[in-house]
C-alpha cells in the first residue's frame, strides 16, 4: 500500500465505486446487458471483515447494489480489506461461504460481466475511437469517481478532514446538465446519487464529454481547464474547494 | 446611464499562451482557479498598466480596482512619492554585499510606528513573515505546537497549510491544533490538553477568511487570549499581512486594544514594492536573532526606500480614517442600491477591507452573477474575498461604482424573474 492511502478506504471504493458501477454498466452497455438479461434472480454478497459489506442483485436484466449482505444467494467472505482489494485487482480468487450451487453464475456470468466493466473502465485508445464507447466509458468513469469521492470523504483520514469542512447541501458534478452525479453532504458525511440533482448549492460542470475524459485520463490540467472555462464552478465554491481536495485523492486511489 | 460590457479577447489569448508555459496559466491567488472569478470569462486575466485606483487590462478595459493587487496597492498604483523614493534609491544601489543603511532607517520607522515593535525583521512575502514569527516562537519557547483559528490563512509553508492540501504530509501539520474563532472556552480546553507544549497562537486580528462574512472578535476576546498567552508563556502572533495599516498604523492589535508579541506585515508596507516584516517585543529579540533565516533579496534597498515613503505618507494623510470614510460611503451606496432593487446585500468586516455577500439565496448564485456584472462593466471585485480601499479612490469613483452596481443589480433581477415576483 502506498503512503497516504489505506486499504479500508480502497475497499469501500472498490465495493461501491467499482463493483457498484455494474448497476450502470448493465443499463448502458448492451454487451453487459446481454450477459444477464435471461438470468433468474440472484444475489451476490460481498462481506469484508473490517470493511464494507454489500450485495449485488441481478433481476429482470438489471443490476442494483445494496449495503449489507444479510440476505444473498451467494456470499463471498473476505478476511480483510486487502483480500477484497485483491479480488478487484485480480490477485485473489474468492471462495463462497454460501451458495455453492450458484458457482456457475460466478464463473459464466459474473466474471464476464466484470471483464466488460474492466474494458470500459480501463479503456484502450482503440476502443475510445468509437464515439458510443467513448461516451459510455466516460459516463461510467464519472459514476465511479463520484462514488469514490463520497467513500474517501467518509473513510480516508485526510478525506474526512476535507469533508469536515463541507457545509450541508447538494453538489452537482457533471457534464453540461444531463450527465452527472449529485453529492449530498449532511453533517460532513457524503452520499453520491448517480443522477443530476434538481437543485444544488454548488456545481462543477465540464463543458463537454471530451473535457471530462481528458481530465479523467490525466491529459489536461484541471486548474487550467477552470481558467479557460472548460470546467465551470459556481455556487458555494467553498464546498467545491473541499471536494476538489478529495478528488485529488480519488486519482491516488483509482490510479 | 448604461455601461458598455467589456470583452476580454486578448486576456483569453494571453491566458492560452500562459497555460502552455506556466502551471495553470496564472497560479495562486491572482489566478482564475481560486474561486474568485465566477464565471471566469467575465474577468480579465492580465493587466497592461495601472494608475491610482485603476488598472487597464490587455484589452484596454479600465477598472476601478477594489482588490488593490489583493492588498499591496494602498496609496494608489504608481504613487509618485513612493515611486520617486524607489527611483532615487535604485540609482544608489539595491541588492548589495553590505545592506544599505536605509534598512536601519526603515526598521527605526517601523519600531516608532508599530505599537508592539521593539525590532523589525525583514523578508519578502507575507509567508516569510508568518514563518519567521513561528520559528521565533518555537526558538523562544522550545515547544512545537501551534494553535490556529478555523478559517485561517497564514501563508503557504507546509506547516501552515492543511493536511488535505497537495504536497502537504500529515507530519508537516502534526503539531497544529485548531480552535473555533471567538471560542475562548474551546481555546482554554485545547491549552489544557496540550499544557506546556504550545509555542504560539497565530491569528488574524479579525476573522477575514474567504467565502464567509468577516467577523470582528467579540468583546474581550483578544484580552482573554492575551492573558492566556502571558499566563502560559505562549507567543501571541498576529498575522496583519492582510489588514495591516488599513485599520491602524500602529497595528491591528492596537486597533483592537491588545498587544501582540509578534506582528506580521507585508501587503501595505511599501505600496507594491516587495517586502515583508515581522516585528516583535524585546523578549523575543534573541530568539529572532538565532534563526537560520534569510534570503537573497531580503535586504534589498529599494523596497525599504519605498516603505519609508509609503508609511510616512500613510501617516500624513491619516490613511485609516480616510479608508474608513471612503469605505463607509461606498458600502452605504451599495446597500442602498441593493435594497432599491430587492437585494439583501450583506456587508461585513471593516469598511477599509469590506466583504460583500448577497443573502437572497443560499447558493451564492445571485451574488456571483451580480459581482460578474459589476466586473464586466468596470468595477473590479472578487467573488468571495474581502476587498480593499486605497487612498487614490475618489468620491467620483465611488459614485460610478454605485451606478454600475445599480445597473448590475437590475440586470441580475431581470435575469431571475422567478426570484423577484
Amino acid at each position: 500500500m502506498q503512503n497516504l492511502m489505506d486499504a479500508k478506504t480502497l475497499a469501500y471504493i472498490n465495493m461501491f465505486g467499482v463493483l457498484g458501477t455494474l448497476e450502470n454498466l448493465c443499463e448502458l452497455v448492451p454487451e453487459a446487458n446481454e450477459i444477464i438479461k435471461d438470468q433468474k434472480p440472484i444475489s451476490i454478497g460481498f462481506d469484508v471483515k473490517g470493511g464494507p459489506a454489500a450485495t449485488l442483485f441481478f433481476k429482470n436484466g438489471k443490476c442494483r447494489m445494496e449495503q449489507g449482505c444479510g440476505a444473498c444467494d451467494v456470499k463471498l467472505p473476505f478476511s480483510s480489506p486487502e483480500k477484497f482489494n485483491g479480488l478487484i485487482d485480480g490477485t485473489v480468487t474468492p471462495i463462497p461461504s454460501k451458495g455453492f450451487t450458484h458457482i456457475s453464475f460466478l464463473l459464466k456470468k459474473f466474471t464476464p460481466l466484470t471483464d466488460v466493466l474492466s474494458k470500459y473502465m480501463r479503456a484502450s485508445e482503440e476502443d475510445l475511437k468509437d464515439p458510443v464507447f467513448f461516451e459510455r466509458s466516460t459516463r461510467l468513469m464519472l459514476y465511479t469517481i463520484g462514488v469514490a469521492i463520497a467513500q474517501i470523504g467518509n473513510n480516508d483520514e485526510i478525506g474526512k478532514f476535507s469533508a469536515s469542512h463541507i457545509i450541508d447541501g447538494s453538489i452537482y458534478i457533471g457534464i453540461k446538465n444531463d450527465i452527472g452525479v449529485e453529492l449530498i453532504c449532511k453533517d460532513n458525511r457524503l452520499v453520491t446519487v448517480k443522477k443530476p440533482p434538481e437543485k444544488y448549492r454548488a456545481a462543477m460542470i465540464f463543458d463537454s464529454i471530451e473535457t471530462a475524459r481528458a481530465l479523467f485520463d490525466g491529459k489536461v490540467n484541471a486548474l487550467t481547464c477552470i481558467g479557460t472555462g472548460k470546467i465551470e464552478m459556481h455556487g458555494m465554491v467553498n464546498m467545491l474547494d473541499n471536494v476538489n481536495r478529495i478528488l485529488d485523492r480519488v486519482a491516488l486511489y483509482l490510479a | 446611464m448604461s455601461f458598455p460590457l467589456y470583452t476580454t479577447t486578448k486576456s483569453d489569448e494571453w491566458y492560452e499562451r500562459a497555460s502552455k508555459v506556466i502551471p495553470s496559466g496564472v497560479y495562486g491567488h491572482l489566478g482564475p482557479a481560486e474561486g474568485q472569478f465566477i464565471p471566469v470569462n467575465r474577468w480579465p486575466r492580465f493587466s497592461e498598466k495601472a494608475q491610482g485606483t485603476y488598472f487597464w487590462d490587455v484589452d484596454g478595459n479600465k477598472y476601478i480596482d477594489y482588490m488593490c493587487a489583493y492588498g499591496p496597492n494602498i496609496l494608489g498604483y504608481c504613487d509618485e512619492d513612493v515611486d520617486n523614493a524607489a527611483i532615487e534609491q535604485i540609482k544608489k544601489g539595491n541588492c548589495t554585499s553590505s545592506p544599505d543603511k536605509i534598512m536601519v532607517e526603515c526598521a527605526e520607522l517601523l519600531v516608532d510606528t508599530v505599537n508592539t515593535a521593539d525590532w523589525a525583521f525583514f523578508a519578502k512575502n507575507g509567508n516569510d513573515a508568518t514563518q519567521g514569527a513561528i520559528l521565533t516562537a518555537r526558538a523562544y519557547t522550545h515547544r512545537k505546537k501551534l494553535i490556529f483559528f478555523n478559517g485561517f490563512y497564514h501563508g503557504v509553508s507546509p506547516m501552515v497549510q492543511k493536511i488535505d492540501y497537495p504536497g502537504v504530509t500529515p507530519e508537516d501539520v502534526a503539531n497544529n491544533l485548531y480552535c473555533k474563532w471567538d471560542d475562548i472556552e474551546g481555546l482554554k480546553k485545547t491549552l489544557q490538553e496540550n499544557d506546556g507544549e504550545v509555542a504560539a497562537i497565530i491569528a488574524q486580528p479579525y476573522n477575514h477568511g474567504n467565502f464567509f462574512d468577516n467577523a470582528f472578535p467579540v468583546d474581550g476576546f483578544w484580552q482573554e487570549v492575551r492573558n492566556l498567552c502571558t499566563e502560559k508563556d505562549i507567543v501571541l502572533i498576529i498575522d496583519d499581512v492582510r489588514a495591516g495599516f488599513r485599520l491602524d498604523l500602529a497595528g491591528s492589535d492596537h486597533f483592537f486594544g491588545f498587544e501582540a508579541d509578534i506582528i506580521c506585515f507585508c501587503k501595505a508596507l511599501a505600496n507594491g514594492y516587495n517586502m515583508s516584516a515581522f516585528c516583535g517585543k524585546e523578549f523575543l529579540r534573541s530568539a529572532a536573532s538565532s534563526l537560520s533565516y534569510t534570503g537573497s533579496y531580503w535586504m534589498s534597498a529599494v523596497p525599504f526606500a519605498a516603505c519609508i515613503a509609503c508609511i510616512n505618507k500613510l501617516k500624513a494623510i491619516n490613511a485609516p480614517k480616510l479608508f474608513n470614510d471612503l469605505g463607509t460611503e461606498l458600502l452605504t451606496g451599495l446597500k442602498k442600491a441593493g435594497a432599491e432593487n430587492g437585494f439583501d446585500l450583506v456587508t461585513s468586516g471593516p469598511p477599509a477591507l469590506f466583504y460583500l455577500r448577497i443573502a437572497n439565496d443560499d447558493s451564492m448564485l445571485l451574488h456571483q452573477d451580480w459581482i460578474a456584472e459589476c466586473v464586466n462593466r468596470g468595477v473590479f471585485f472578487a467573488s468571495h474575498h474581502n476587498h480593499f480601499i486605497n487612498a487614490a479612490l475618489t468620491h467620483e469613483d465611488i459614485n460610478r461604482t454605485i451606478e454600475i452596481a445599480d445597473e448590475a443589480f437590475k440586470v441580475v433581477k431581470n435575469n431571475h424573474p422567478e426570484l423577484f415576483k
